[in-house]
């Protein structure tokens, strides 16, 4: 078990203000693998993620990432550790280019002289990214800053994204293609946690997934297993229909 | 025409220096939702260091110029940063405001009771003369120093945040500061960078101004109120909207004295806010604010 879990949660208490979303959550997330977090609203998905990334402060319990305790690590040493962070909605800085944008995802690197190169990989992966180059960002459709948000945070060669909602906003051509690009990213051996308002599609994708309910760990199953189970897709997918 | 062509001149040298306050002003809302209605006082204040500096320790003028650069920095930068916004931002916007307006006339009584109430000479480094650029357009070359090192510093400035890494770190700071955290930028750092650029400025400003204004406790009342209009004028999110907004209250209010009255050139800044507000309210070069709720 050690060996194949990425990211481990004990217990974890967090919230905002005086209100508490997380209520002694536990959860280990395989490596290597695409795990969805399903839940319904309120239930601390997103919560979790900041968490996790030391967005939010832990209150009580412990994280542990790849082998280190990371409980209380601010977001500049959670990137350092190997982890990024792709939050839901625009997270792009409009004013600057594609280029900038992109660049900007190298803050945390190590070594600044690597920069030029990981960003000619991120835009041979992604050649609208130097179509685009000199654009201001704001001038991309949301699809394609999407992928740029992607892409930065691939910069640092992560071994853990946090993506919460990709295809919110997105035509269902363009959600096609960013799944496929998780996928894609998940067989070169980065690990995905994933929040997806689609679940049933990011199920089909995924390899596990994670049910939360009230700042709790309901079910840690396999995909296929929580796809297949009549009383999760009642409570959590919408309706038990088959999709 | 030959008129003209002098106002033109005489207002883009006031307006460069409008241009200098009203950029910070923006930049210290853009990075830390600070409005500085302090920042006439800003500008007011950094003379009197330079005065303090000669008349009182006896220092040549171009070491008090840089003492009053540095005593700046540290005073209206960083002191302004830890002292009063960084305790003050974490209960809002509101009460930083007035705070900022307490800070304003704080500094605007102290020069007044423990320097001197009444107007001071303040020296000039460029040469007061006049030259012909065309025949019969006279204009003092000073006005043209001024214009010149005004905008010599707003050029390096936009070079620094467009063409730097660091400046364009300071930008990401802008625009998103969440997602610029989540990317391991130095929030906090790019936060003071902004504060000691804005003090900069307003010792640039305050060294241009004082030699042609005189150096007076007052001078911030209108000084600030200006880069306020500016601000809004040119787009409270852009930095080249406080630039072009401070230019072109510069040059109207001069031609507005020529030719209207100079009862009125304080009321320009005023009518061209009310213009903006009513028609364009995100100012002229601004884009409308999104906000995530």
């Amino acid at each position: 078990m050690a060996q194949d879990t990425i990211l481990t949660l004990d217990g974890v208490i967090a919230g905002y203000g005086r209100m508490t979303i997380l209520n002694g959550l536990s959860a280990a997330i395989r490596r290597g693998a695409i795990t969805t977090v399903i839940g319904p609203n309120g239930a601390g998905k997103s919560t979790l993620f900041k968490t996790v990334f030391g967005l939010l402060g832990v209150r009580s319990g412990r994280v542990t990432f790849d082998g280190t305790d990371t409980t209380g690590f601010t977001p500049r040493r959670m990137l350092d550790a190997g982890m990024c962070y792709v939050p839901q909605g625009r997270n792009l800085f409009p004013e600057l280019s594609v280029r900038h944008n992109l660049e900007l995802g190298g803050v945390a690197l190590a070594d600044r002289s690597g920069l030029a190169a990981r960003m000619d990989e991120m835009m041979a992966r992604f050649p609208m990214l130097r179509e685009k180059a000199d654009a201001q960002a704001s001038t991309l459709s949301g699809g394609q800053q999407k992928l740029l948000e992607v892409a930065r945070g691939l910069l640092l060669s992560p071994k853990l994204m946090l993506i919460d909602e990709p295809s919110i906003g997105l035509s269902p051509l363009m959600v096609q293609e960013v799944f496929s690009i998780l996928t894609g990213l998940r067989d070169g051996g980065v690990t995905i946690l994933l929040i997806e308002q689609n679940a049933r599609a990011a199920l089909a994708i995924s390899d596990y997934g994670l049910v939360l309910e009230q700042g709790l760990t309901r079910i840690e199953d396999r995909a296929d297993a929580i796809l297949a189970d009549p009383r999760i897709a009642q409570l959590f997918l919408g309706g038990g229909v088959a999709a | 025409m030959t008129d003209l062509l002098q106002l033109l001149i005489a207002g883009l040298a006031t307006g460069a220096i409008y241009a200098l306050a009203a950029i910070g002003f923006t930049l210290l809302w853009q990075t830390s939702q600070t409005i500085n209605f302090a920042q006439g006082e800003f500008v007011m204040v950094p003379a009197f260091f330079a005065l303090i500096a000669m008349k009182t320790l006896g220092l040549p003028l171009i070491v008090s110029l840089a003492v009053a650069v540095l005593a700046s920095l540290l005073l209206l930068g960083v002191a302004f940063r830890y002292v009063v916004v960084g305790p003050l931002l974490q209960r809002g916007v509101l009460p930083l405001v007035i705070s900022t307006i307490a800070l304003g006339i704080i500094l605007k009584e102290s020069v007044k009771d423990f320097y001197s109430a009444e107007a001071q000479v303040f020296p000039t480094l460029l040469p007061d003369r006049n030259v012909t650029l065309l025949p019969g357009v006279t204009v003092s070359l000073a006005q043209i120093g001024v214009l010149v090192v005004a905008l010599l510093a707003i050029g390096l400035l936009q070079w620094f945040l467009a063409g730097t890494r660091t400046g364009r770190q300071m930008q990401a700071t802008a625009q998103n500061p969440t997602v610029a955290r989540i990317l391991g930028v130095p929030v906090e750092r790019m936060i003071l960078y902004t504060f000691l650029i804005n003090a900069g400025l307003a010792a640039v400003a305050s060294i241009l101004i004082s030699p042609i204004y005189l150096a007076k406790f007052s001078n911030g009342e209108t000084l600030g109120l200006v880069a306020f209009a500016a601000a809004i004028v040119g787009g409270f999110n852009q930095v080249r909207g406080a630039i072009v907004g401070g230019l072109l209250i510069g040059v109207l209010d001069n031609l507005a004295a020529a030719y209207v009255s100079t009862a009125y050139r304080q009321a320009v800044p005023l009518v061209l806010l009310v213009l903006v507000i009513l028609f364009r309210p995100q100012g002229l070069l601004g884009r409308r604010e999104e906000r995530a709720v």
